[in-house]
């Protein structure tokens, strides 16, 4: 047995069957009454209904709107965070470093290929050229050679100097 | 963008290269009488790590140092005295190079010229001239460049390698190339 509260839903809502209907019209004291204020109850409905999905479009549209904020602050954070950071991760400073090590050596093997092998060492001292005065030392002769140990001792050896006496040793 | 830490890594190796290319070097110049004698004094400090090479050379067991001159190379362009009572040496150097300093070596007795000299001194090999006949010793001349100690010490105990001759080659082509 529907309550009056129910039956009254139900035919605002127009859910009554016809028989249930008739039998509800009957029992209203004041139909006309009734039917306004049917009217006013369906006004408010469709007034509340079309509010309700107002307010659902608008905080769609906010939390939408707050997204797209939030996106944009990410993204410039990245790209700020792009231009800042440091370019040497490790992995770059790893191959940059690599890198360095192999043009060094293959600098240093094409230098050492371009080193003659019958070229004079160059950690020898090479005497280039050498003179003795002829009218003092007419006999004078000059020999270059190199010590056999190992402290590579250039040696440039004069023969046939004048002699001198023991005083030109002093200090 | 790639090219960046090559670049980087390049110039980093330059500036090493260059300021360790620029060391300044020491240039001991002595002009020595070597004799035989019954008690032979000690060899001189500076003449020590070629004392054996000397007695080998010349056959005597004294080595006294008459003048002598340090003479610290900033350009390699510079030219110094070593003197002694009738003895001078005097050395101009012409210049760093490949191997080593170029120089120009006059003996002088008093006011003669008995010997000039153009030579590349090399920073690891000495120079030693045998000089004339002084009473019954020997005139010697002995030029040394020294650097840092230690270093010299690790290249005369090291025989050189392939590796280190690059390296030393590319630094010196380095420093030529950078004014």
């Amino acid at each position: 047995m529907k309550t009056f509260e129910e039956k009254w839903t139900a035919w605002l809502d127009g859910q009554l069957s016809d028989k249930e209907l008739a039998e509800f019209e009957a029992s209203l004291p004041d139909l006309e009454a009734a039917e306004a204020e049917k009217r006013d109850a369906l006004r408010l409905g469709a007034f509340l209904k079309e509010q309700l999905a107002a307010q659902a479009m608008s905080n769609e549209e906010f939390f939408s709107h707050q997204l797209h904020q939030r996106i944009a602050h990410e993204r410039e954070d990245r790209s700020r965070d792009r231009g800042t950071s440091t370019w040497w991760t490790i992995p770059r400073l790893v191959w940059s470093g690599a890198a360095a090590l192999a043009l060094f050596v293959i600098t240093t093997v094409v230098l050492m290929s371009q080193h003659q092998p019958g070229e004079q060492s160059e950690y020898l001292t090479q005497i280039l050229n050498s003179r003795v005065d002829p009218a003092a030392n007419p006999n004078a002769t000059i020999y270059i050679f190199e010590s056999k140990n190992d402290n590579k001792v250039t040696v440039l050896w004069t023969e046939g100097l004048q002699s001198l006496p023991a005083d030109y040793a002093a200090k | 963008m790639q090219l960046r830490p090559l670049l980087l890594a390049m110039f980093f190796t330059l500036a090493i290269s260059v300021a360790s290319a620029d060391a300044e070097h020491l240039v001991w110049s002595g002009l020595v009488i070597a004799e035989n004698v019954p008690q032979p004094a000690p060899i001189p400090p500076e003449l020590t790590t070629l004392e054996q090479t000397l007695k080998d050379l010349f056959g005597y067991n004294q080595f006294e140092v008459i003048g002598q001159s340090n003479k610290t190379l900033k350009t390699g362009e510079e030219d110094w005295l070593a003197n002694s009572k009738y003895f001078g040496l005097h050395v101009d150097a012409r210049g760093e190079n490949d191997a080593g300093y170029t120089l120009n070596l006059k003996l002088y007795k008093e006011n003669d010229v008995l010997l000039e000299t153009d030579a590349n001194l090399s920073k690891s090999s000495p120079l030693v001239i045998k000089g004339p006949q002084v009473g019954s010793g020997q005139l010697l001349l002995v030029l040394v460049v020294k650097d840092d100690e230690q270093a010299h010490r690790r290249r005369h105990a090291e025989p050189a390698n392939p590796i280190t001759a690059g390296w030393y080659r590319l630094r010196r082509i380095i420093h030529n190339a950078l004014p």
